[in-house]
């Protein structure tokens, strides 16, 4: 190899190889925090919800006049959602997952605390949400009828004590390494008033109507409960579960029940599971989509500027390749002087970029609520980036290595 | 050493076809020192490329240590080029970005030499032409004369059986063109043959034996009479 020649003539190239090198220096830098992002982004918005997202829809309507009897609609829809042809669970619920509104409350575990353990969605369900979500219950039991407590319109929550059912995520957030999580207790906010929640259950995953927040690591959005509570609406909303294939129709079937002319409601919304997640995270890809597009670009950049420099000292070197044919070279002999070259100006620039790509890590890691760059991503754009290089050079030294050995004596 | 029968080169653009050699004849035997010359156009660069397997040829044969070299792909004509044959070129074409040592060092890495054995080679050749203290140099810090001493180094430090020089003086004032024409008889008188190309009558006169190319077909001015040597000569002043 003709590593301390090479390098020689790149040290009386100073500018074109500090050019070069700081481009993919900075490549490498954005590329690597890029790839790190959007991997942690594409993973965010495939996370499991704990959801049997295929065959759950939810339903909301509104109503245009006062409701006489709130508690009986109720029932009556629930009724009639439930004898629709393939509709296995309904119940009446505050908030859906990842519909992007509902409920949060604090909790504390010891009534002497000042502030709270952490803050956790509060699911609201007249009947099981376990079945109409088709969670998975790993702890306990669900909540039964006999746990339901009814609120009419215009009361307050009650007191408690009453049973809830929380995510695993709640369990290792407040109570971390507990194996034996039921029958402990909760406190709704904090202080001596705050109300007793007594763990009958743990489900293995229930995500937040707000997946994860986008601003910090603290909050992966899946500290949930779910406390038996039937509260009084004009507005409900109701979580349903169909049979595979069959949630289409029932989702039309539920509409024309819910909402008939004259029947004084408006429809809410009327969402599958499938569309929740779309729409919930349908910024995160487009952002994705984004930067994976400039990213593409900037390596298309970095590439034409490796090519352009290439090619610059190729024709700039059109004499001394025909003399270096002359005195020997093969045309492989030329071809590899400039990967190398290229390569150790690539390399030059990589080691530059590790540095920075940490730097610029370490900025955005905790705006992003990321960890410290892995280095498997570093190791990615360094490869690439060499890869890219490679590719870029092979065309101008492929040409280098046709100028024909007769240039050493006829051109000037 | 090297021998041409009925050689011929052939040009051809888009346009026009030039016949740079035709019947071109030469025998050149081991440790001569033979001077080439003849007007400006004459072929002189174009045998000088082909005998070095810079350029290939139309038709023909030629034959180095009697071997043909015609069909010899692209890597083998490399490797003859690197192992028997050493250039000197009228503009020196030193690589500017190398010092010295680097320069020599050029040909002998294509050579597969390991790196003491360089270093030895390129101490030694620098020393043969004086400029061993230069090593580290660069060639823009040197006049001609020394450029052209080192490419002679360079060309030398393979330790190469023919040596083809293009007009080595002619970017030389006469002072330097001869110390560059003294070393390479040195060099001749050490074994190597040399086939140098050159305008100067003087520096002609002083090879074993001059070989004048007019029109692409050589003339041997040793087998033709006195008289058309002088003529020869004239015509050939007359051009340059
Ligand atoms: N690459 C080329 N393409 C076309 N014609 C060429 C080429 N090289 C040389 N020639 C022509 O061949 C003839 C011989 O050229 P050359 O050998 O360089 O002459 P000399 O070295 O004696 O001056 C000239 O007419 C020249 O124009
Ligand atoms: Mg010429």
């Amino acid at each position: 190899m003709e590593i301390k020649p090479i390098l020689s003539t790149l040290m009386r190239n100073k500018t074109g190889v500090f050019v070069i090198a700081a481009q993919v220096a900075l490549t490498l830098a954005i590329v690597a925090n890029v790839f790190y992002i959007v991997r942690d982004r594409l993973a965010e918005a495939n996370r499991p919800s704990g959801v049997d997202e295929d065959n759950t829809f939810m339903i909301g309507v509104g109503a245009y006049r006062p409701v006489v009897d709130p508690m009986a609609d109720i029932a009556r829809d629930l009724a009639g959602l439930r004898a629709l042809p393939g509709v296995t669970h309904a119940t009446l619920a505050n908030q859906m997952p990842l519909a992007q509104s509902g409920n949060n409350s604090g909790v504390s575990v010891d009534r002497s605390q000042q502030q709270i353990s952490t803050s956790v969605a509060f699911y609201e369900a007249a009947d099981s949400l376990v079945d109409a979500l088709g969670l998975k219950l790993v702890a306990g039991r669900d909540l039964a009828p006999s746990d339901v407590i009814e609120i009419q319109v215009g009361e307050n929550s009650p007191e408690g004590p009453f049973p809830v059912v929380v995510t695993q995520a709640l369990i290792d957030k407040v109570f971390p390494g507990e194996t034996q999580p039921i029958g402990k207790l909760l406190y709704l906010g904090v202080g001596p008033n705050a109300d007793e929640l007594r763990i009958v259950g743990v489900v293995e995953a229930l995500t937040t109507p707000w997946g994860r927040a986008s601003w910090g690591l603290a909050n992966r959005g899946d500290v949930s409960m779910i406390v038996p509570f039937r509260r009084a609406t004009d507005s409900p909303l109701y979580i349903v579960r169909t049979e595979p294939g069959a949630r289409a129709a029932a989702m039309k079937a539920a509409e024309a029940l819910l909402v008939k002319p004259g029947n004084g409601r408006v429809l809410g919304a009327n969402r599958s599971m499938t569309e929740l997640r779309e729409r919930r995270y349908r910024s995160d890809r487009f952002m994705v989509g984004l930067m994976g597009t400039m990213t593409g670009l900037l390596l298309v950049v970095t590439a034409s500027g490796i090519l352009g420099m290439a090619s610059l000292w190729v024709n700039q070197r059109r004499k001394q390749i025909g003399v270096r044919r002359a005195l020997g070279a093969t045309r492989f002999d030329i071809v590899r002087y400039y990967l190398t070259e290229n390569f150790i100006v690539t390399g030059i620039g990589i080691v530059v970029g590790i540095g920075l790509a940490f730097a610029l890590n370490a900025m955005v890691a905790s705006e992003l609520g990321l960890e410290r760059l892995p280095l498997a991503h570093l190791g990615i754009g360094v490869v690439l980036l060499w890869v890219i290089g490679q590719i870029a050079a092979y065309a101008p030294a492929r040409r280098a290595s046709l100028i024909a050995p007769a240039t050493a004596t006829r051109s000037v | 050493m090297l021998q041409m029968r009925k050689l011929s080169k052939v040009y051809r653009t888009h346009l026009i076809e030039t016949h740079a050699l035709r019947g071109f004849d030469i025998h050149v035997r081991e440790g001569e020192f033979v001077a080439v010359t003849g007007p400006s156009g004459s072929g002189k660069t174009t045998f000088l490329n082909i005998a070095g397997l810079l350029e290939e040829f139309t038709d023909g044969e030629y034959l180095i240590d009697g071997v043909p070299v015609r069909g010899l792909d692209d890597n083998a004509r490399s490797r003859l080029r690197n192992e028997k044959i050493g250039f000197i070129f009228q503009g020196f074409n030193m690589i500017p970005d190398l010092n010295l040592f680097d320069n020599v060092d050029v040909p002998l890495r294509y050579r597969g030499f390991k790196a003491p054995e360089r270093k030895a080679r390129i101490e030694h050749a620098l020393e043969r032409v004086g400029l061993a203290s230069r090593m580290k140099h660069y060639p823009a810090e040197l006049s001609g004369g020394q450029q052209q001493r080192v490419a002679i180094a360079r060309a030398l430090a393979g330790d190469p059986r023919l040596l083809l020089a293009d007009e080595p003086t002619g970017n030389l004032d006469s002072a330097m063109a001869r110390g560059v024409m003294e070393l390479l008889e040195e060099i001749n008188a050490q074994g190597t043959t040399i086939v140098m190309v050159t305008h100067d009558p003087e520096l002609a006169q002083r090879a074993q034996r001059n070989v004048h190319i007019i029109d692409g077909q050589v003339s041997d001015l040793e087998h033709v009479t006195p008289l058309a040597r002088v003529a020869a000569r004239g015509a050939e002043a007359a051009v340059a």
